[in-house]
């Protein structure tokens, strides 16, 4: 039965159930699980980058009073990953960066476990490292996996090769004719960024116990299933074995969306057969944070004289550490980010994956659509100059369209970009600018535009209508801050079975009550678990109104309900309170309970263009369009943010108070990826940031209110149209602030974060023109050959 | 020489290492865990409590130093089950996210407003320069400061 929820009943201000908790102290995160009454773990870290490891030897450790278990190497013999199994969890063999687990250790208290883990002796012999990516590409260079082509692949279609964990590529097109034709100009950059760390404030922890020979730990996860998965395949015993239950998360932001330290708390509860807890100290967390990446890019476009860009060309590196992780899956990425906002009349995109002797990286809010988007925006600009437009009018000329066809060949649906331009212009007249702000400074302004994605996938729900009227909604779902859970997924079920949300009890994760789910990240829980919850409360619906059909002797579609109440639609107070509907269907079936689920729709792209990718489409486009003003002082290279401003693509706004914080949020955290948040890596290969002293993330005085116009009606499959809200703020931050400083200094700005120092030598013109010279400006120099694929028979 | 303090009105008395940091008496012993342990370097606040009334990084104060000291945690600023007026404000303009930094924050804006009953928003602004917040953005926090006072003069 196809009732339509209207979705004026479930837009609204909701305020979060969760506030009072966490206002008062009295919310318990993973990280405060753990008293006296549990043992404490350590873990055991390579002090070098690059080493085969001799020797072992745990006795002095196990001497030491109030050690209970060490867990090493032979605990965890799977390697997992993604995309390719190369990731041991705790390393016996080869180190391949500094700070790498290779063993952990249980104790009574925290003290004894460090204590402990100093202690172990570890001989090693040094190995050559690569500690950039201009090294790990060069010829000749030491491979950080000899072993490459043994491992599992988790999915076909990868090239891959020595130093190259992944390559990606699109072809769309006749690039070459392109670039030769006589009516087009030719502009070429290379740009570069630094990491970024995700710096949640509650680090990664777990804490495991052993209960009936399964598994259970407690966990600051955005991904329960895959915490589930990983702990399986690195112990080697069956996933029905593990639980996962996961409290409140005080932050994630990406970093959380891949399992590290879990099984390791499993190891070490299973041999005591005590609760372990295991708890990043924040030097740990940081020299081993799963960064967004470094990366690098060597662009070309041939535009003609009215803007069109006819071809394009890019190769990105991007570093994925000592294992592959995520970048893998994010090579993907580009031919979306770098070749999404505009329309390209043909098109050839490479992004590579590049082993270091480095800390992995991982994922982080908008991934690499935040570099790549600062890559596009700064070429789109000296684009602009090269042909002589204003970069606003070539921006509205190029941007894509209804119809247009993306890098890949998606099609894309409805007028989203223009729009949102349009809107961003209304915006901007409606505000005085802040020239007069700059007092003296050199001032800068740029809009830019971005377009990203919701990560869509599986999610499952069921719904339980207790015989009180309330609702119980199950899911995988976790609250990590930003409100899916306590405000959008209350909210659809509420309006659909027409009770108000405080009466819908929201069940935080626990994989042995709910089915299985890709985890909360990527924009998608609103519309993944979202659409999965709106169709189970459907289904749940669905039953009450043909019981109470019977009983008010009418048509099931002719009720509604609301208020919780069944009534007769315009005939208010004709019907019944729903707990009296309950209680029939109660006696006469049983309790009333409804399963949803959803996955990807897999939208289409043209067959064939596509390499090495793992998805080919983006299912539900994002855009957003930002503008910026800013203040460079000339003496000192200081950029000050005068105004911010946000246009973005929202679907339905289903909570507009909560989207307006997510945006706030997610512009400053991409104001410190700007500005300051710089992440050094030193000669040894470390990470040089062991704490806030020296990693900069902005106060409360580096920031501005963003001025916000939410832009809804864009096409969606999400559940009433909605699109995720909460990943894209920080897409198109440092391309804007990046492109309005190079507009203020006049200058070429190449590389983020714009510290002081950084703006400085580009002021001065210490800064020369970049050129990545492991960047061929021959797009093919920059191809692996093809590798037939290497296919294991085992794909758990 | 046993350490004796006062924690949200009881009096203990502790047989501790005088170094221990405060923090770790309230986490660890005393299962306080609203003050939250982010950096341990005093910068980011998470950890904030009142020592005789003023709002200190408890990360950074040994024991040992605090003897005979009234301490106030984010448990005991208001009588369980009700909010003292910051907390209000925050709930009344939904700004808290993951939650994490709202225990310290929630510290020093209540001494702050005590002293400081108007600020202006670059005086809010400069009271948070030891509480960081990796996910509102500030902004709101802010705006939920000021309307106090709006409040306040209705
Ligand atoms: S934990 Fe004390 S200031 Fe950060
Ligand atoms: S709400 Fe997450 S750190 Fe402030």
């Amino acid at each position: 039965m196809n009732r339509p929820t209207d979705p004026r009943s479930v837009v609204m201000n909701l305020p979060r159930r969760d506030a009072q908790d966490k206002l008062t102290g009295r919310t318990r995160y993973t990280s405060d699980l753990a008293g006296v009454e549990v043992l404490h773990a350590a873990i055991v870290r390579s002090t070098v980058a690059s080493a085969r490891i001799l020797r072992m030897d745990f006795s002095p450790a196990i001497a030491m009073k109030g050690v209970r278990a060490i867990a090493q190497a032979s605990d965890a013999p799977g390697l997992f990953g993604i995309g390719i199994a190369d990731h041991p969890l705790l390393n016996g063999t080869r180190i391949r960066f500094k700070g790498e687990p290779l063993a952990a250790i249980a104790a009574d208290t925290l003290d004894i476990a460090r204590a402990a883990a100093a202690a172990v002796i570890i001989e090693t012999e040094p190995l050559p490292a690569v500690m950039t990516m201009a090294d790990a590409l060069a010829p000749g260079a030491p491979q950080v996996h000899p072993e490459w082509k043994s491992y599992e692949l988790l999915r076909e279609g990868g090239i891959r090769g020595g130093n190259i964990a992944w390559e990606a590529r699109v072809t769309r097109g006749d690039t070459d004719a392109a670039f030769a034709r006589p009516d087009v100009t030719i502009v070429e950059d290379c740009f570069q960024v630094g990491r970024q760390n995700q710096l949640p404030f509650e680090p990664r922890c777990a804490v495991a116990s052993y209960e009936d020979g399964r598994y259970h730990i407690h966990t600051s996860t955005q991904v329960p299933w895959t915490v589930r998965a990983v702990t399986a395949k690195t112990l080697g015993v069956s996933a029905s074995r593990v639980r996962v239950t996961v409290p409140a998360v005080g932050g994630g932001f990406g970093l959380k969306f891949d399992c590290t330290i879990e099984p390791i708390a499993a190891i070490l509860a299973q041999k005591t057969g005590r609760t372990v807890s295991l708890v990043h100290s924040r030097e740990e967390e940081n020299l081993t944070c799963l960064c967004r990446e470094n990366a690098e890019v060597r662009i070309r476009s041939a535009v003609t004289a009215e803007g069109d860009i006819v071809g394009r060309e890019a190769t990105v590196l991007m570093d994925c550490g000592a294992y592959g992780g995520e970048q893998v899956f994010l090579t993907t990425m580009t031919a979306h980010t770098l070749g999404g906002n505009y329309k390209l009349g043909s098109v050839r995109m490479n992004s590579r994956a590049v082993y270091t002797n480095t800390p992995p990286n991982g994922a982080f809010r908008a991934c690499n659509g935040v570099y790549n988007t600062f890559f596009l925006e700064r070429h789109t600009d000296n684009i602009a100059k090269a042909i002589g437009m204003h970069p606003m009018e070539f921006r509205r000329r190029a941007v894509l369209g209804d119809g247009d066809i993306g890098a890949t060949g998606q099609v894309f649906q409805g007028e989203v970009l223009r729009p949102m331009l349009e809107r961003m212009a209304a915006l901007r007249d409606k505000t005085p600018d802040c020239r007069e702000q700059a007092d003296g400074r050199l001032y800068g302004r740029a809009t830019t535009v971005g377009t990203w994605f919701i990560f869509v996938g599986p999610s499952s729900a069921t719904v339980n209508l207790n015989a009180d009227g309330s609702a119980t909604l199950v899911t995988s779902g976790v609250e990590i801050g930003s409100g899916t859970m306590v405000q959008s997924l209350p909210q659809i079920v509420a309006a659909t079975l027409g009770l108000s949300p405080d009466e819908v009890i929201v069940k935080a994760a626990d994989t042995d009550a709910a089915g299985r789910d890709l985890g909360v990240g990527g924009g998608r829980a609103t519309v993944s678990i979202g659409a999965a919850s709106k169709m189970a409360a459907e289904r749940v619906r669905d039953q009450i109104l043909d019981i109470a059909a019977e009983m008010l002797q009418a048509q099931p579609e002719d009720l509604v309900l609301t208020q919780g109440r069944v009534e007769i639609a315009g005939r208010p107070g004709t019907g019944m309170p729903i707990t009296t509907a309950i209680a029939r269907a109660e006696a006469l079936h049983g309790p009333v309970s409804g399963n949803g689920n959803f996955t990807a729709p897999g939208v289409q792209a043209m067959p064939g263009c596509a390499a090495g990718h793992f998805i080919d489409a983006i299912d539900i486009p994002v855009f957003a369009v930002h503008d910026c003003e800013v203040a460079v002082d000339p003496d000192t290279g200081h950029v000050d943010v005068l105004s911010y401003k946000v246009v973005q693509d929202v679907g339905l706004a289903l909570n507009p108070r909560a989207i307006h914080s997510q945006i706030q949020g997610g512009v400053v955290q991409g104001l410190g990826y700007a500005l300051h948040e710089k992440i050094t890596i030193g000669l040894d290969g470390g990470l040089e940031q062991p704490g806030f002293e020296h990693y900069l993330v902005p106060l409360a005085c580096d920031v501005v209110p963003v001025k916000i116009d939410l832009y809804e009606g864009a096409p969606s499959i999400g559940p009433l149209g909605t699109k995720g809200a909460g990943e894209v703020p920080i897409l198109n931050v440092g391309a804007t602030v990046a492109c309005a400083v190079s507009r203020a200094i006049e200058r070429d700005v190449w590389e983020l974060p714009l510290t002081p120092p950084q703006v400085l030598s580009v002021l001065q013109g210490r800064t020369g023109r970049m050129d990545h010279s492991h960047l061929s400006a021959v797009w093919q120099e920059n191809l692996l050959e093809f590798v037939a694929p290497h296919r294991s028979l085992d794909h758990s | 020489m046993p350490i004796e303090l006062n924690i949200n009105g009881d009096t203990i008395t502790l047989e501790i290492d005088p170094r221990t940091p405060l923090l770790d008496v309230l986490r660890d012993r005393q299962r306080l865990t609203g003050a939250k342990a982010v950096c341990r370097e005093g910068f980011c606040g998470a950890c904030t409590v009142h020592v005789d009334g003023q709002p200190v990084p408890s990360c950074l104060r040994p024991v040992g130093m605090l003897q005979g000291c009234r301490i106030v945690t984010v448990e005991g600023l208001a009588p369980s089950g009700t909010l003292n007026r910051v907390q209000q404000a925050f709930i009344d303009h939904d700004v808290v996210q993951c939650g994490m930094c709202f225990p310290g924050m929630v510290m020093t804006l209540t001494e702050f407003l005590d002293r400081e009953p108007s600020p202006s928003r670059d005086q809010i602004k400069t009271a948070l320069v030891g509480n960081i917040c990796r996910c509102t953005g500030y902004e709101r926090i802010i705006d939920a400061v000021l309307s106090m006072q709006t409040e306040a003069a209705k």
